[in-house]
């Protein structure tokens, strides 16, 4: 492209300066800004709105008269919204540190190959990549009671065959066994690049000093790992009280609301019931239960990470 | 370094690793391995391991279920919403890593819309594009429930906050001197951005655009909800083998490995870079 390049600013006149730096950098962000802002700021708003009326979409009210704080009584009173925020919470504490543990053993199973490293790693990527959507029906398939692989696998193992899905008990363990599948490579992937990522010196220290395994692992890597072990875990979080498509594909929150989750939940009371005062009213809990949430832990742990980062 | 000997513990090793790689990649190979299997070896107690391939499922899911126009639908919906995230993402994303407006709390600010759980702005977005919808601005724009334009936005917004910061840790990685360089140079700062800044950041683009694709290729929530048939996309249409008499398991499998198989390509193809994606540039794997 032939754009003239003056190659110095004329001598006495002061350098033309189009606008300052700030208003430059106010310039480049402002098209995304507005997007994000109208789309995270206006929904919300209209979210607050309609938590305080009574909207029903289903009856003549259709979006109704304000009615303070009933919604807010009604959430708060509601028995499904409470077992559903339990059932949340149990598969994300199950699923999460079910991952951890195991992400971390394979992470450091990994880190000791001396060939082949890379083909396992890359192999273990593909269920990340794989929607959940997708392969959670290829899974109700797999948990099938007579068609299933699982089953007939226990069988060929001597095992008691079993309802997987079906039966009360055993539907959330298999979402979560599911959950795990997909997502103890994240940990592992991410774990195996920390331990990577670790300075040689202080541990060929530790070795000239005789310190056992054992000592190595509790006083030089796990402290070392930390911050990336909490990055991940507060992520993996997030994702797992998010859960909603491995839901929909694989039980539909059943067998009765045996799965239903927080989101599922919201979407049966809003989009099937169209209650959307109700659902608005717990999405709004919901939200800012998770925003606090991400924001206190995230905040300093990314700012740590990407300094580290860039010191490296 | 010494040559390394392959020791007893490294026998315990990969026996390990061979049964790890079994475990998670067996769903994968039986969801393949079921496409190709005729209906009947499909509904078998105990299942069968060998059988006769056949095609059978996926000219079934491609002629009943109209599967083209699925993948058509995803592919533009993302393709035009990672274009979109990409051109608004490097502007915002260079912004932040050179001037940081807003110290740092304004980026923070949008990783915390990042991770908004979809759901709870499902219904003002439900609302939103049924009104808009029956406007001409919806016409002309292809807005309103059922339409590719609404997924456009969606995965525009939801995929925006994580191609800033992703890209921001690769515009952090480009020494500012060679700016300040261009800059003596004469260059004008948007000569800079395009000449210099853009050329050097061009892998990381690379990556932010594949990250963005396979989202928005795998994104369910949004599509499900938001259209119905004309709109849908390849996971809906997955799920729309899952129907009021039964689940069709063959074309079920058929369409979901045709739905899997691109994006675990992609990530192959990204794999050097998965882990600084996963966790929004800040660990470099």
């Amino acid at each position: 492209m032939d754009v003239t390049v003056p190659k110095t600013p004329a001598v006495g006149k002061a350098p033309k300066r189009a606008m300052s730096d700030t208003w430059y950098s106010i310039l480049l962000i402002a098209p995304a800004m507005v997007i994000i802002l109208f789309f995270a700021l206006f929904p919300l708003g209209y979210a607050i709105n309609l938590s305080f009326r009574h909207v029903d979409l289903t009856s003549a009210v259709g979006i109704g008269p304000y009615v303070g704080l009933e919604n807010y009584r009604f959430a708060l009173n509601d028995k499904f919204f409470w077992q559903a925020a339990r059932r949340t919470v149990t598969f994300a504490v199950f699923a999460v540190s079910i991952e951890m543990v195991l992400g971390v053993a394979i992470a450091f199973l990994l880190n000791g190959l001396h060939w082949f490293r890379g083909v396992v790693r890359s192999l273990l990527i593909l269920p990340l990549a794989a929607a959940p959507a997708a392969v959670g029906l290829v899974w109700r398939y797999m948990y099938h009671p007579d068609f299933g692989v699982y089953n007939a696998i226990m069988s060929i193992l001597g095992l008691a065959e079993r309802n997987w899905l079906g039966a009360v008990k055993l539907a959330m363990p298999s979402v979560i066994v599911f959950d795990v599948w997909q997502w103890t490579p994240f940990v592992a992937l991410i774990v195996l690049a920390g331990l990577q990522s670790l300075p040689k010196e202080p541990f060929e220290a530790a070795e000239l000093d005789g310190a056992s395994t054992w000592q190595v692992l509790r006083r030089l890597t796990f402290p070392m790992l930390a911050p990336v072990l909490t990055l991940v875990f507060v992520l993996r979080a997030i994702d797992a009280i998010r859960l909603y498509d491995a839901i929909v594909s694989l039980t539909h929150g059943g067998p009765g609301t045996a799965t239903e989750t927080l989101t599922y939940y919201l979407y049966r009371l809003g989009m099937k019931f169209f209650r959307l005062d109700q659902a608005s009213a717990i999405s709004l809990l919901f939200l800012y239960v998770t925003v606090i949430f991400t924001g206190l832990v995230l905040r300093s742990m990314m700012r740590t990470q990407a300094e580290r980062a860039r010191r490296a | 370094m010494q040559a390394k000997t392959f020791t007893m513990a490294d026998l315990v090793r990969y026996a390990l690793a061979i049964a790890l790689l079994i475990l998670f990649l067996f769903p994968i190979y039986w969801m393949i391995t079921t496409s190709f299997k005729p209906p009947p070896d499909i509904l078998t107690r105990p299942p069968k391991w060998v059988f006769e391939p056949t095609l059978g499922n996926y000219v079934y899911a491609f002629e009943e279920r109209n599967f083209a126009l699925f993948i058509k639908n995803t592919l533009i919906v993302s393709l035009i919403s990672t274009l979109l995230v990409i051109v608004l993402g490097c502007l915002a994303s260079y912004s932040f890593a050179r001037y940081n407006p807003g110290a740092g709390h304004l980026m923070f600010f949008i990783l915390t819309t990042r991770m908004m759980p979809a759901i709870a702005v499902i219904i003002p977005f439900f609302v939103i594009f049924k009104a808009i919808g029956n406007t001409g601005i919806g016409e002309a724009l292809f807005l309103g429930l059922d339409k590719q334009g609404t997924l456009v936005i969606c995965y525009t917004v939801f995929n925006l906050p994580f191609a800033i910061w992703l890209l921001h840790s690769f515009f952090q990685d480009i020494p500012v001197e060679l700016e300040d360089s261009a800059r003596l140079d004469g260059y004008s700062r948007l000569q800079v951005l395009r000449r210099v800044v853009l050329p050097l950041a061009a892998p990381g683009i690379a990556v932010t655009a594949i990250f963005c694709l396979i989202f928005s290729w795998n994104e369910f929530l949004f599509a499900f909800l938001l259209s119905r048939d004309v709109a849908s996309t390849i996971t809906v249409g997955v799920a729309t083998f899952w129907t009021q008499r039964g689940i069709l398991w063959g074309p079920l499998s058929a369409a979901a490995t045709v739905c899997v198989l691109p994006m675990l390509i992609f990530a192959l193809l990204l794999q050097r870079y998965i882990v600084r994606g996963l966790t929004f540039g800040a660990v470099r794997g």
